[in-house]
């Protein structure tokens, strides 16, 4: 018997140092990505400035003139310049060249600056005076067009299934499908998308209507998952209670059930438009794969969205964009963490509100 | 003596499974009938029948009538809604809504629109408190979470609950079997107080309560009522074997 014991207990401390150890691992793959990220990703938002006589309409080019006298201002450094300024890399910079920036090194005229048209500018060809804003503003209007299909959608066929439905054959087959649903890739929804939106009813194609109304059916099954698992949570008693009082079925819904399960909604809600935001390969199916240099001025605009646009980057090939695709990256993750920083405070709100 | 609520040949079906077989009950006005038998008798689907409650019951099936001052609940014409604003009832577990004290009491006459300005609905709420004996105890804390109140109250909140939409009849499915003795007494002493202006039916599992509470007593037995009369009567003289067997604990 105290044989045995000892290995019991000794099985318990190993297994419990293998959870441990597994946790460590992840967390260090976790590390190893979010630090190679920010690393890469940070020098973005600082660009090279150069002290050069400009004239206006040529400041995008600066390097082909390096006045050392005469009016003078701090313009943008071209790519090169400035990936051998921040980083030390040579790329196609002729020796001629790299003594220029060394005299102007010698004189002050070079200097690292916070990098404003990084978040300001839309995409552009020279990686230093792109910006991801178009791809912002993108996913903000992509995205309130899957709340406003997605929302309404998802919690009437949520309501209707768990609160309404006759139990029969018919509604069984329906929820099993749906719940199948949530499962499906998501570039078939991109297909989806491109059959029923732009080929079917010929809505303008790369734009946010579009990819938010095909997004919006991507989630639909996740928010009628999730807000039907919170409504079924709702205590029978409470039901029950508000029967016996003589409330109509509707009172019931809205007085009890659903504040009660407000949290859940919400929770589910928030994080399937987080998994929207990102989303690309859907997107990429209906064709805001495109090239896109002016922001979105409304939601029938051709548009392109911040992962997409990040996609776009990583296949680019000029050096300034592999800095450039770390710093989306980074807004993207702010934006996320930002969408379930709001979820768990709605959750913890309502959650004290309604505490059963 | 004029029957409340009067039950003839009433029959349940859950599905192929009958649950109550022709019973037929009279329950006296202004005066408390206890349901008493073993589990799975039928007594809480009886009680349930008695203000529609099963009708959410998927595959339920009901014969029989339940007259209510002589007018059949189950006749076509009748609204749920209304029926049971002037049946009420009180569950095993103390099902509080999770707002504030005062919002519970208030929450029946505001559906039903009962009172015609603020003033009159804390009136209401004032009276129902007072009634269910609890106005003293929470008086200065009406606007609190009813979730923080003991077990105790919160029932006693339920009856407040149930009494503010001033229903005729109530009905307690076994009110107390999730209190302490303490708390249970103080049940009791309401369900006496209670009495005077409802008809009350309750189901409970304690013989004694039983005993203490009622005047009239129905036992069931496996869908049937075996046997029913006077409180007193029943208890100590009753007349089937089988309620013998029940009441001095033989099974149960």
């Amino acid at each position: 018997m105290k044989k045995t014991l000892r290995k019991r207990h000794r099985r318990e401390k190993y297994f419990k140092g293998l959870g441990f150890a597994s946790l460590c691992l992840a967390l260090l793959f976790l590390g190893t990505i979010f630090g190679k990220i920010i690393i890469t990703g940070v020098p973005a938002f600082f660009k090279t400035e150069v002290l050069a006589k400009a004239v206006p309409s040529d400041f995008l080019n600066p390097h082909a003139q390096y006045a050392f006298d005469g009016e003078k201002k701090w313009v943008t450094a071209s790519d090169e310049v400035n990936m051998y300024y921040k980083n030390d890399e040579t790329g196609n910079l002729t020796p001629e060249q790299l003594k220029t920036i060394q005299l102007l090194e010698a004189h002050d005229q070079i200097r690292l600056a916070f990098n404003g048209a990084f978040l300001t500018h839309s995409d552009s060809r020279e990686p230093e005076v792109a910006g991801i804003w178009g791809g912002l503003l993108g996913s903000l209007l992509t995205l309130i067009v899957t709340f406003l299909t997605a929302f309404p959608l998802g919690i009437g066929a949520a309501v209707y299934l768990e609160e309404f439905a006759p139990k029969n054959r018919l509604v069984h087959l329906i929820e099993a499908n749906i719940n199948n649903l949530a499962a499906v890739p998501s570039i078939l929804f991109g297909l989806l998308g491109l059959v029923a939106f732009i080929h079917f009813m010929g809505f303008p194609r790369p734009s946010a209507l579009v990819g938010g109304l095909t997004l919006g059916l991507m989630s639909l099954p996740v928010i009628v998952v999730t807000t039907r698992a919170s409504l079924a949570a709702v205590p029978y008693a409470l039901k029950e209670a508000a029967m016996g009082l003589g409330a109509m079925p509707l009172q019931v819904l809205f007085h009890h059930v659903i504040p009660a399960a407000l949290p859940g909604i919400v929770t589910g809600i928030i994080l399937s438009l987080a998994r929207a935001l990102g989303e690309t390969a859907p997107l990429l199916m209906i064709g805001m794969v495109a090239f896109i240099a002016t922001p979105p001025s409304s939601f029938l605009d051709p548009t392109t969205v911040l992962p997409v646009q990040i996609f776009n980057w990583s296949r680019s090939p000029e050096m300034g964009f592999v800095e450039n695709t770390s710093g989306a990256i980074l807004v993207l993750l702010f934006v996320l963490v930002l969408l379930n920083s709001i979820a768990i405070t709605i959750r913890k709100k309502f959650e004290s509100q309604y505490a059963l | 003596m004029p029957f409340k609520i009067d039950v003839k040949n009433l029959s349940l079906f859950y599905g192929d499974k009958q649950a109550l077989f022709k019973v037929s009950l009279g329950l006296p006005k202004l005066q408390t009938t206890a349901l008493i038998g073993p589990s799975g008798c039928g007594k809480s689907s009886f009680l349930r029948c008695l203000n529609r409650m099963n009708d959410s019951v998927p595959n339920i099936h009901i014969d029989g009538k339940v007259l209510l001052d002589g007018k059949d609940i189950y006749a076509p014409s009748v609204d749920v809604v209304e029926l049971r604003s002037h049946v009420g009832m009180i569950f095993q577990k103390p099902n509080p809504f999770p707002r504030s004290i005062y919002e519970n009491v208030a929450y029946g006459p505001r559906i039903h629109k009962l009172f015609k300005n603020k003033s009159a609905l804390d009136e209401i709420v004032q009276t129902s408190l007072t009634r269910a004996g609890l106005w003293e105890e929470i008086k200065d804390r009406l606007h609190q979470p009813a979730t923080r109140l003991s077990g105790g109250q919160q029932q006693r909140l339920c009856i407040a609950r149930a009494i503010a939409v001033s229903p005729e009849v109530i009905l307690m499915d076994e009110p107390s079997s999730a209190l302490d003795p303490i708390a249970t007494a103080k049940i009791e002493e309401l369900i006496d107080e209670l009495r005077e202006k409802f008809t009350i039916v309750i189901v409970t599992h304690n013989l004694q309560q039983a005993a203490r509470v009622s005047q009239k007593t129905a036992f069931f037995h496996s869908g049937h009522i075996v046997e029913v009369g006077e409180t007193g009567e029943l208890f100590t003289m009753p007349k089937d074997e089988r309620t013998q067997g029940y009441i001095t604990g033989r099974y149960g």
